[in-house]
């Protein structure tokens, strides 16, 4: 035995010695890569195939190996990228660009209050990576997340520089506010507007129960996670500078009535040939290209990122600049962010994520409407350079330019301050505690100089004014938390729990004064105006939450895997009794592509199913006091011969002290599976969002008295759907990915409170727009349907009608068949929520040449023209009134010119297909080749061109047919104006050294 | 470990925890801190005159809904502005009209106050004769407005409390028997309640009265043809020795005239220097106000050919109720020039305003409800029909003499005795003194003779339709089925 054993022994150091005697007869060396970032990869193993021969990169990501043979392969493997295998065919220097792998089994995802790695994840979490969004030219991460995640639905506000964005996950799950809530580095936050894409290291959504039941009483509408960027180790700071410039465009222009058919139209209108000759309007004057411009945008920014032993560091500073397409608007940012961490012992880790932001935005009039409505036979100016004054045609007319001209000393200046700072002790080898204190303090000022004008009666300003806004906020959140993590052989525990207290305060006051010594804003301040004129106000807000956490994760063999939480919250916003909420969790996972029998088909790289059930709440009323029944005061009288204004005070509104949190509760299957090699990725989910106890201030009738609608706990609602998303990736020196996703929502109400059957809302000439019911969609759209246009008194006579029709008008379809048209021929005409959305990306590099392009769709939905029902004077028309029924035009479609009444009842005639599916972001880069830009000490040097919104095809006739609207949930879908996004076209840089 | 959690838990849930979530509105009193002191129960009850200002109220819509729907007045305006008021004006309208739903909701919300008025303020601990005088007065607004209601819809939801969400849906319309009952039964308590005019110190002036309350009444009466019951309240009025008419008819509707002898009733209204819109003054003004140039307002309600017919040769009340082209403004400030976008244009000069502080919305005047010369003309009307012509000569006498002034000539003392001849007479009478004043369609409905009138000015009036005005559809449809449609609409 004991020779043998010496016998092994002597083998082995034979082996050894003929092996470093072989590898001295081959050296390889060279530098370890990511194709995509250029940046060098630190740690990165090399290995001699087929040998236990092996070394890692250093610092500078080099690497230096003796391989056995000239002729041998080498492995390079790195974790989150594909293994790449080289001949090295008797090479001495191979530098090696590594692709990153589709689908990272072992990538640690963020989720509330921890990580955990992706393979063991029971819900339904979305990950997005930083460098998906930092080729993306929106300056905020809302918009930028359009598209790129199943489930998570992204439609712009408006066009407005630095609007923000409505993002529904999973539908509509209230009738409330549904936006999701979103933390950023653990600062529970109501938007991410402020966030720059360029620091964001990851965003992680949390769609199901499983996932944002941590985050209870306001996790039913989704959590958006957003980590920024920390630094990475490496030998030196690296430095990056980026810039790019764009011009954007009006996405399209509305249709109008020319000069000469408006002229033709207002003919019939009248009756009488008012415009004796139309033709001489021509084309008459094109009020949209009046108010809008093509715009510029620009943006710079640089970071410096970097870690020692003990430091980490990422610094960065942004200044971005944006006009609007309509005249006199426009967004600047300055921004800067420092994240850093410090290990100052074994046991503690000190950190801070810091970003301040100064916003200016010029705030001009949203003229699109009136330039929407301005008659095309009018100029814009008169014979003598003044404005045309257009309300011949009506007193709800102005001039828009001239409103853009003198409405447009309106400047807001805000800034943010947005943060956290935490320890991290280890108590114990598996247990840490983590105390976190994240704060938002903000403050904004407005200031609106409008100058004395008369253009016409109601377009007026008698007195110069100047009013100025001033508010701020500080909310801040104090986390402490217990997490446990134990690895055995073939199990894992993990155990979260934890303790929060929040607030959040707001005050605001505002001033103004008439009649100023002069026009210059070096002399309009407050107290230079008329102190007769003055007028002041102010207010504030507060609210408050503490709360309990618990999760736990279990594994077992790495196949089992089970979680369950609990979250109990404390509102101020409910009264003591109402205050406290539960809210419980628990999911299961099984990774089957771990087992044996899922293995021997060779199929499948990975295979997953997941199961999970929760309840989560929602609070998030835009009252903080909706249980507080407010008594008003300034309802003041007047008596006596000195009319001496006397104060007045009471309620104006129903409160209900019983309101409570409303519910959701939430079920998800899901199934995630690599095949050939993880180039081919799935993930599939299947939910159902039951909410329950909904909060709305529903629409009562106006004999009640109260002045707004009350809250009341009072619908069901069930959202449910599939989600679907899908990923080629081929790695290699022509590097290219497909991605597609694809998600449905299917929105119907089970229940409204109290016996009540329906709520109708948005109502349009007197009548509502939108009726919710049992069985149909939030907000479905409601009202007449057209059957044709009458063309003579005995079609008239022998059809069902209100009664007042002439030749020329709607036809509307008597649904009811009782030989008359009244209300109760008003049916469900369709809904206003996509029923699919669905995105396709392409993704391609070839030798330095990146190319890049993003599709979004959705379909299945109507949008409602509001805008073309309003007639409170004579306004333009859209181009299909040229074709308006006449007695030698017998259109059968169009019905004869009139100016509101019955042709413009709530009916399908206003609603159209809004569908879409648009060319989201194109992009086409170039990255100099590293051996050229090395030579003046630079890593990387990329150019770009990129356009966004570049190509869109839709039906609908306005601007673009997203109107989400963050209001209420009865009139989404509706467009009564709102300013048009721009398609834009930019050229950049990006430079690391 | 475990001391810990026990220590977190009992933080989450203690008293401690409730102190730092208690948070309450910031800027506001609440319900648990209102109607405690004398000051909340007059701040409430001002809080009901202080709707009469809104444009819900005396706007717009309500100017549609008395005088243009009226043969006292068209449109107005520019041919193309405000297109709901002319459908009203040409009796085109249906239930989704604007105009229903605005009176509707702006007297609802002023019912509203008055009732939170008269069930908080008796248990509020202050001075017995304060508290009955402001229950008095929400009894009197909450009783105006309901027999407001009740002549324009007919039967409507007599909401005499704060409803329950269930209610919401469920209430149906009461008959107009209830209504009246309801209304009669608030003013005599209003009655037995309130000061007479000369009892309130000048600083109140303008708060409902006695007075006030008996002419309402005395207007109920005469809709219900209680003519005896009619005259009796109108003479107590007479014969308060409260109310005289102005000697000069000019000066009723100028600012002299706010509050004066012959005001009964009316909202007062200031423009305040310091605000755009200040928290005293109304749209009423300047949606009437002369369009164009002077450019004082929106030039809405048109007194109408019809009207100016009406009166008789040299009635110089026809000058003072009519603003026309060329004439100097009452101020003497400026000449009313044509404007080319209205055709034939004139304006209601009892709505006139000076020069005021802030811009045109900022309106000062005070709105009439209920002048002296009313119940003088109530009463001869309710004389001649209890067959007294003598008392009813003397009453009607009384305006013709006061508009006449000093020249002789015209408007001659009326001596029919024929009761339907001069209950036509008194009836034209009665038109010329309250022209453009919102009480005509009111006048038309009492006498039973809309259908009549307005066809003759060549309305396509529809009888047994267009007597009352549809209930707004948007209530019909937020009722959930539990109110039914006016007739014929």
């Amino acid at each position: 035995m004991l020779l043998n054993k010496c016998f092994r022994l002597k083998v082995l150091v034979l082996l050894l010695f003929v092996a470093s005697w072989i590898g001295a007869q081959h050296k390889l060396k060279g530098i370890v890569k990511a194709l995509a970032t250029n940046e060098t990869l630190i740690g990165a193993t090399i290995e001699e195939k087929g040998t236990s021969n092996g070394t890692i990169t250093n610092v500078d990501g080099e690497y230096e190996i003796n391989l056995s043979t000239g002729n041998a392969t080498i492995v390079v493997s790195y974790i989150g990228y594909e293994n790449v295998e080289i001949q090295i065919d008797g090479r001495k220097i191979i530098d090696i660009n590594m692709g990153e792998s589709t689908v990272l089994i072992d990538q640690v995802v963020v989720v509330g209050y921890g990580v955990q790695k992706k393979s063991d994840l029971t819900g339904a979490v979305s990950s997005l990576k930083g460098k998906e969004l930092e080729r993306v030219t929106t300056p905020n991460v809302e918009q930028a997340l359009q598209g790129k995640i199943p489930g998570v639905y992204v439609a712009p506000t408006s066009g407005q520089p630095g609007a923000g964005a409505v993002i529904r996950i999973r539908g509509t799950g209230t009738l409330n506010n549904s936006n999701p809530l979103f933390v950023i580095d653990g600062m529970i936050t109501e938007d991410a507007s402020s966030v720059n894409p360029q620091d964001v290291e990851s965003i992680e959504v949390l769609k199901d129960a499983s996932s944002a039941a941590i985050y209870g009483s306001r996790g039913a509408n989704g959590v958006i996670l957003i980590t920024t960027k920390n630094g990475k180790k490496r030998k030196n700071a690296q430095l990056s500078l980026s810039s790019y410039y764009g011009i954007q465009e009006p996405i399209r222009y509305i249709e109008m009535l020319n000069g000469t058919e408006f002229a033709r139209a207002y003919n019939q209108l009248r009756g009488t040939q008012f415009y004796p000759d139309p033709t001489i309007f021509g084309e008459g004057t094109d009020w949209q290209r009046e108010v809008m411009h093509s715009a510029p945008m620009a943006n710079i920014q640089f970071g410096a990122n970097g870690a020692s032993d003990n430091i980490s560091y990422n610094f960065s500073a942004n200044l971005f600049d944006q006009e609007g397409i309509l005249k006199n608007t426009s967004f600047n940012r300055g921004a800067f962010r420092l994240n850093t961490e410090m290990k100052l012992k074994p046991w503690l880790t000190l950190g801070n994520n810091t970003s301040y932001s100064i916003i200016k935005e010029e705030l001009g009039p949203n003229v699109v409407t009136s330039a929407y409505r301005t008659p095309s036979v009018l100029p814009v100016y008169q014979e003598d350079g003044s404005f045309i004054d257009p309300t011949f045609f009506g007193l709800a007319l102005g001039n828009p330019v001239a409103d853009q001209f003198y409405k447009s000393n309106n400047k807001s200046n805000s800034t943010n301050l947005l943060g956290n700072i935490f320890a991290e002790i280890s108590l114990l080898k598996d247990l840490k505690f983590r105390s976190n204190f994240g704060y938002n303090v903000f403050e904004s000022k407005s200031r609106y100089f409008e100058p004395k004008f008369q253009v016409s009666a109601s377009q007026l300003n008698r007195a110069d004014r100047l009013n100025i806004g001033q508010g701020n906020g500080r909310n801040w959140i104090w986390e402490q938390t217990l997490n446990y993590f134990k690895e055995w052989k073939e199990q894992t525990l993990g155990v979260l729990v934890g303790f929060t207290a929040e607030e959040r305060k707001n005050e605001f006051f505002g001033a103004g004064r008439e009649s100023f010594p002069g026009t210059s804003d070096d002399v309009i301040f407050l107290s230079s105006g008329n102190d007769t004129t003055m007028t002041n106000f102010g207010g504030a807000s507060d609210e408050a939450m503490v709360s309990l956490l618990f999760r736990t994760n279990y594994s077992l063999k790495n196949k089992y895997l089970f979680t369950a939480s609990m979250r109990v919250d404390r509102s101020s916003r409910f009264t003591p009794d109402n205050r406290t909420g539960y809210f419980p969790s628990a999911s299961v996972g099984w990774n089957l592509g771990n087992e044996a029998f899922i293995q021997n088909l060779n199929t499948f790289d990975r295979l997953k199913l997941r199961v999970s059930y929760g309840i989560l709440g929602n609070q998030a009323l835009t009252n903080r006091y909706p249980t507080s029944a407010i008594i008003n005061s300034g309802l003041n009288a007047v008596f006596g011969p000195s009319e001496s204004v006397n104060q007045g005070a009471t309620p104006l509104s129903v409160a209900n002290p019983n309101l409570k949190w409303e519910v959701s509760s939430q079920a998800d299957i899901g199934m995630e599976a690599g095949f050939l090699n993880e180039r081919l990725s799935l993930e599939m989910d299947w939910y159902r969002r039951y909410s329950y106890d909904i909060i709305a201030d529903v629409p009562i009738p106006a004999f009640v008295g109260s002045q707004t609608n009350p809250f009341v706990n009072t619908a069901e609602v069930l959202n449910s759907g599939i989600e679907l998303g899908l990923n080629w990736r081929q790695t290699g020196v022509f590097d290219y990915n497909i991605g597609a996703n694809f998600s449905t929502v299917n929105n119907e109400v089970k229940a409204l409170a109290q016996g009540k059957n329906e709520i109708f809302d948005a109502f349009i000439n007197g009548e509502p727009a939108t009726r919710t019911t049992v069985g149909l969609p939030l907000g479905a759209f409601y009202g007449y349907q057209v059957s044709g246009v009458f063309q003579n008194v005995e079609e008239i006579a022998s059809s069902p009608k209100f009664g007042n029709e002439k030749p020329g008008d709607i036809k509307y379809v008597d649904t009811n068949n009782d030989g008359v048209i009244d209300a109760e021929d008003r049916v469900y005409l369709g809904s206003p929520i996509p029923k699919i959305t669905y995105a396709v990306n392409f993704g391609a590099g070839y030798k330095g040449l990146d190319f890049n392009a993003d599709f979004f769709g959705v379909h299945g939905n109507l949008v409602f023209n509001e805008k073309e029902t309003s007639r409170f004077a004579v306004y333009n028309w859209e181009k299909r009134v040229a074709d308006a029924w006449t007695a030698d035009n017998p259109s059968g479609s169009e019905p004869r010119v009139t100016n509101g009444g019955h042709n413009y009842r709530p009916s399908d005639r206003f609603l159209q297909d809004g569908s879409f599916f648009r060319l989201r972001t194109l992009s086409l880069g170039y990255t100099l080749p590293t051996s050229l830009v090395s030579k003046v000490k630079v890593e990387s040097f990329r150019i770009f061109v990129s356009g966004t919104n570049l190509w869109t095809r839709q039906t609908f006739t306005g601007y673009n047919p997203e109107f989400p609207n963050s209001g209420s949930p009865f009139k989404v879908g509706f467009d009564n104006g709102s300013y048009p996004i721009a398609k834009s076209f930019q050229v950049g840089l990006e430079t690391k050294f | 470990m475990k001391n810990i959690f026990i220590v977190i838990i009992v933080l989450v849930f203690s008293s401690c925890s409730d102190d730092f979530l208690n948070r309450n509105p910031k800027g506001n009193l609440t319900a648990e801190t209102f109607f405690e002191n004398e000051e909340h129960a007059v701040w409430a009850t001002n809080a009901i005159y202080a709707n009469f200002r809104s444009w819900e109220y005396c706007g717009l819509p309500y100017l549609g809904a008395t005088d243009i729907v009226s043969d006292d007045a068209d449109k107005g305006s520019t041919e193309n502005d405000g297109p709901y008021l002319k459908e009203v004006d040409d009796f085109q309208f249906d239930a989704t009209n604007q105009t229903f739903s605005t009176i509707w909701r702006g007297h609802y919300q002023t019912i509203s106050r008055a009732n939170i008025a008269i069930n908080r303020i008796p248990d509020i601990n202050m001075p017995d004769a304060l508290k009955e005088r402001l229950i008095g007065e929400a009894k009197f607004l909450r009783a105006f407005n309901y027999f407001r209601m009740v002549q324009w819809f007919g039967d409507v939801p007599l909401v005499l409390t704060q409803l329950t969400d269930d209610q919401y849906f469920t209430t149906k319309r009461n008959t107009r028997t209830e209504i009246y009952a309801q209304i009669e039964k608030d003013l005599t308590d209003a009655i037995a309640a309130l000061p007479e005019k000369s009892k309130y110190k000048a600083e109140d002036l303008g708060r409902a009265t006695k007075g006030a309350a008996k002419g309402i009444l005395a207007k109920l009466y005469m809709l219900d043809k209680k003519y005896d019951k009619a005259l009796t309240l109108c003479e107590e009025i007479i014969s308060s020795g409260e109310y005289s008419l102005m000697p000069n008819y000019n000066q009723i509707f100028t600012q002299a005239g706010e509050n004066g002898p012959e005001s009964i009733f009316e909202i007062g209204s200031v423009a305040l220097q310091a605000s755009i819109v200040g928290s005293g003054a109304t749209p009423f003004n300047m949606v009437q106000g002369v369009r164009g140039v002077p450019n004082l307002g929106w030039g809405f309600n048109r007194p109408s050919d019809d009207l100016i017919a009406n009166y008789e040769p040299g009635d110089p009340r026809r000058q003072a109720t009519i603003i026309y082209v060329g004439e100097v403004l009452p101020d003497g400030s400026t000449i009313v020039q044509d404007n080319p976008e209205i055709l034939d244009e004139r304006f209601n000069q009892k709505a006139w305003v000076g020069k005021h502080p802030g811009l045109q919305d900022n309106g000062p005047g005070n709105i009439r409800l209920l002048r002296y010369a009313d119940i003088i003309l109530l009463a001869a009307e309710a004389a001649n029909e209890l067959g007294n012509a003598t008392k009813a000569l003397e009453y009607v006498n009384m305006t013709r003499k006061r508009a006449r002034g000093t020249n002789t000539f015209i408007l001659k003392d009326l001596t029919i005795t024929n009761k339907d001849a001069l209950r036509t007479a008194i009836r034209r009478e009665r038109r010329s003194e309250l022209a453009m004043e919102q009480h005509r369609w009111f006048d038309l409905q009492r006498w039973g003779i809309q259908n009549e009138v307005m066809t003759k000015v060549g309305k396509p009036f529809v009888a047994n339709k267009h007597e009352l005005f549809p209930l707004p559809q948007t209530e019909i449809d937020l009722g959930g089925g539990s109110l039914s449609q006016n007739p014929g609409y």
